[in-house]
């Protein structure tokens, strides 16, 4: 029963079917199950193979899309309902789009999966210059700061801001992504992290923040 | 690019850069000026080609096309970091912006008037006059916003298509602009989207949402008189192929298209498919001409140029996309060298 729900919201996650996802998470809420566990198994778990089927090319942006509002309905319901408990609170990652850049729909995937995988993210969006990276950094007192360049002009401010985060917070985890990144550009940056897509950036970042 | 289209000889494969912001940069003007004046954004873009010795006919042209036409805001790239134009402000945020919003005048319509102010300086020296068609994805997304567009796909399909529907209006009276102007066989009409690549969207959703109005508008355009038109499919665009296939098909293959796909799309799948009638531009990877050496994208080009010489119906050496602003120009002058050493037709 228990593992029918959690299947339920997972296919009501991939099939972007929000009607479905509400039902569904009102149902492990109705049964008494653990919410956490929803989100985990459920939401998270619907997320991830989204994130595979469209690395494999079987799923598009605007399918994603929809997966992800399914997933915040359900979100939605539960979040009321976990069990809060003050020691673990989610690691928070300060996400954007670096200087003079507007692609920013790579940057909202990695969003996604972030926040389906359990991490707060604070979301700059786009064309964000280096003192927001780092204001943002201090304020929030961020684990992690991520940041995202599809174009050659906008990647070059990437150094600047690690160098500068790290300033303000010599222990903050940094992560670098999108088109003309690779792993050997970002190790030049003083990156801590670089992925090739959203899922392996889920995967480094709970690998640095030590939950793997 | 002039010459292929014009039958004109010329004794190496031709280059084209795709150069716009490089050539502001290496003329010394601020990239906004560039995009923001017509006058000095074809200056630049013929001195550049002087310099080089390369063969382009220069354009305007900014890929986020459609939000300031259709009344929204851009800004133009003045600060550090910035490559192009970039919206400011979608017209449209709410799904009654659709019904709302009308088919804007050219004449007064966003960047419109700077296309026809470049188009005016390269008419006056027999260059073609160029104006943009199609890239309908492209347009819509910089319009209501990428990703809401692409939500709306799914969830409200018809606000979608309606919006496409206006785009093709306005397009049509951009083309009636130019061919007025200029007459139609002077003109050169530009079609270049990035929403449409099969990284963002499926063939499928290509597919319903602009095929048919690519072909209105291209058919649209041919008979007016518009000789050639140059296809910028940008980025991955393997799973579209067969569609931009049966654009040309429903247009009896008429006029002289050069493609210029993104470097996804391997050179012989497009000679599979246009090789019998159409010009191939190359696609060497745009990025590398930023952050490789002078040696590698020599290499690069040659790669390309012998892959693209086999194509029966013309080539030209091409980036497969804009070259990035920042190049250093001796990677640009890296074109113009392989095109003499390994495109010579002697
Ligand atoms: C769609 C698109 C656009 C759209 C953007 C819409 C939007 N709101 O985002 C529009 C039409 C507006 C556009 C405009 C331009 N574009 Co454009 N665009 C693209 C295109 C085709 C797809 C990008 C995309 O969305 N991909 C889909 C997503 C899901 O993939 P992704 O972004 O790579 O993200 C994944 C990974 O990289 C990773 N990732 C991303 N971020 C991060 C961050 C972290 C921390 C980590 C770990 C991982 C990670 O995970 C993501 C999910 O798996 C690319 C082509 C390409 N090959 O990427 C060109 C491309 C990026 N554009 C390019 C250019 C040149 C431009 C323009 C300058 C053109 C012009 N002259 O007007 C303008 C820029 C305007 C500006 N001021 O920024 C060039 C850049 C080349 C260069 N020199 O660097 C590209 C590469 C095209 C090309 N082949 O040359 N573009």
């Amino acid at each position: 029963m228990k593992q029918e729900i959690f299947d339920g919201l997972a296919e009501a996650v991939v099939s972007g079917d929000t009607e479905k996802a509400e039902k569904f998470a009102k149902e492990v809420i109705s049964n008494g199950l653990d919410a956490y566990e929803a989100i985990m198994d459920g939401c998270s778990k619907g997320m991830g193979i989204v994130s595979q089927r469209y690395e494999a090319g079987e799923m598009y942006v605007p399918e994603i899309l929809c997966s992800a509002e399914a997933m915040n309905v359900a979100i939605e319901i539960l979040k009321p309902h976990i069990k809060a408990d003050p020691a673990v609170s989610p690691k928070k990652v300060v996400l954007g789009v670096t200087k003079g850049d507007v692609h920013e729909i790579g940057k909202n995937l990695v969003k996604l999966l972030m926040e389906a995988a359990g991490f707060k993210v604070i979301d700059l969006g786009r064309d964000v210059s280096t003192e927001t990276f780092v204001e943002t950094v201090k304020r929030e007192d961020a684990d992690i700061c991520a940041m995202s360049a599809l174009m050659t002009t906008s990647m070059i401010f990437m150094p600047e801001t690690i160098k500068q985060v790290k300033k303000v917070k010599p222990d903050i985890i940094t992560m670098v992504g999108g088109g003309p990144l690779s792993p050997d550009v970002a190790e030049n940056y003083g990156a801590d992290g670089y992925a090739k897509d959203a899922a392996t950036a889920v995967k480094i970042a709970k690998k640095l923040v030590g939950d793997i | 690019m002039f010459a292929v289209m014009t039958g004109q000889k010329l004794d190496r494969v031709p280059v084209s850069p795709f150069a716009m912001g490089y050539t502001a940069q290496i003329c010394g003007i601020p990239l906004g000026d560039f995009y923001a004046d017509g006058k000095k954004c074809f200056k630049c873009q013929l001195l550049a080609s002087d310099l080089h010795g390369y063969d382009s006919t220069p354009m305007y042209a900014y890929a986020s096309i459609g939000a300031w036409e259709f009344g929204g805001e851009i800004g133009f790239p003045y600060e550090p970091g910035h490559g192009a134009p970039y919206v400011k402000k979608h017209p449209i945020e709410k799904p009654e912006d659709v019904d709302k919003i009308e088919v804007p005048d050219p004449k007064t319509a966003g960047s419109i008037p700077l296309f026809m102010e470049v188009s005016k300086q390269a008419n006056a020296l027999g260059m073609p006059a160029v104006f943009m068609i199609g890239a309908f994805i492209t347009h819509c997304g910089n319009a209501m916003e990428t990703s809401r567009m692409l939500l709306w796909m799914i969830r409200k399909p018809e606000l979608v298509h309606k919006f496409i529907g206006k785009i093709e209006g306005y397009e049509k009276l951009v083309t009636d602009w130019f061919v007025d102007t200029f007459g139609g066989d002077k003109c050169m009409a530009f079609a270049g989207g990035a929403i449409e690549s099969n990284k963002v969207i499926s063939p499928k959703q290509f597919e319903s949402f602009s095929v048919s109005h690519e072909i209105n508008i291209h058919r649209y355009a041919l008979d007016k008189g518009v000789p050639s038109v140059m296809m910028h499919p940008c980025a991955d665009q393997n799973k579209n192929l067969p569609f931009y296939k049966q654009i040309r098909e429903a247009c009896g293959w008429k006029g002289k298209y050069v493609w210029n796909f993104g470097p996804e799309t391997s050179i012989e799948k497009q000679i599979e498919n246009f090789g019998a009638h159409d010009v191939i531009g190359g696609n060497v990877d745009p990025p590398s001409f930023q952050t490789k050496s002078f040696e590698e994208i020599v290499m690069l080009c040659k790669d390309n140029i012998e892959r693209g010489i086999k194509n029966p119906s013309g080539y030209i050496l091409m980036p497969g996309c804009e070259m990035p602003p920042l190049a250093p120009p001796i990677n640009v002058h890296a074109m113009v060298y392989a095109a003499r050493k390994f495109g010579s037709f002697e």
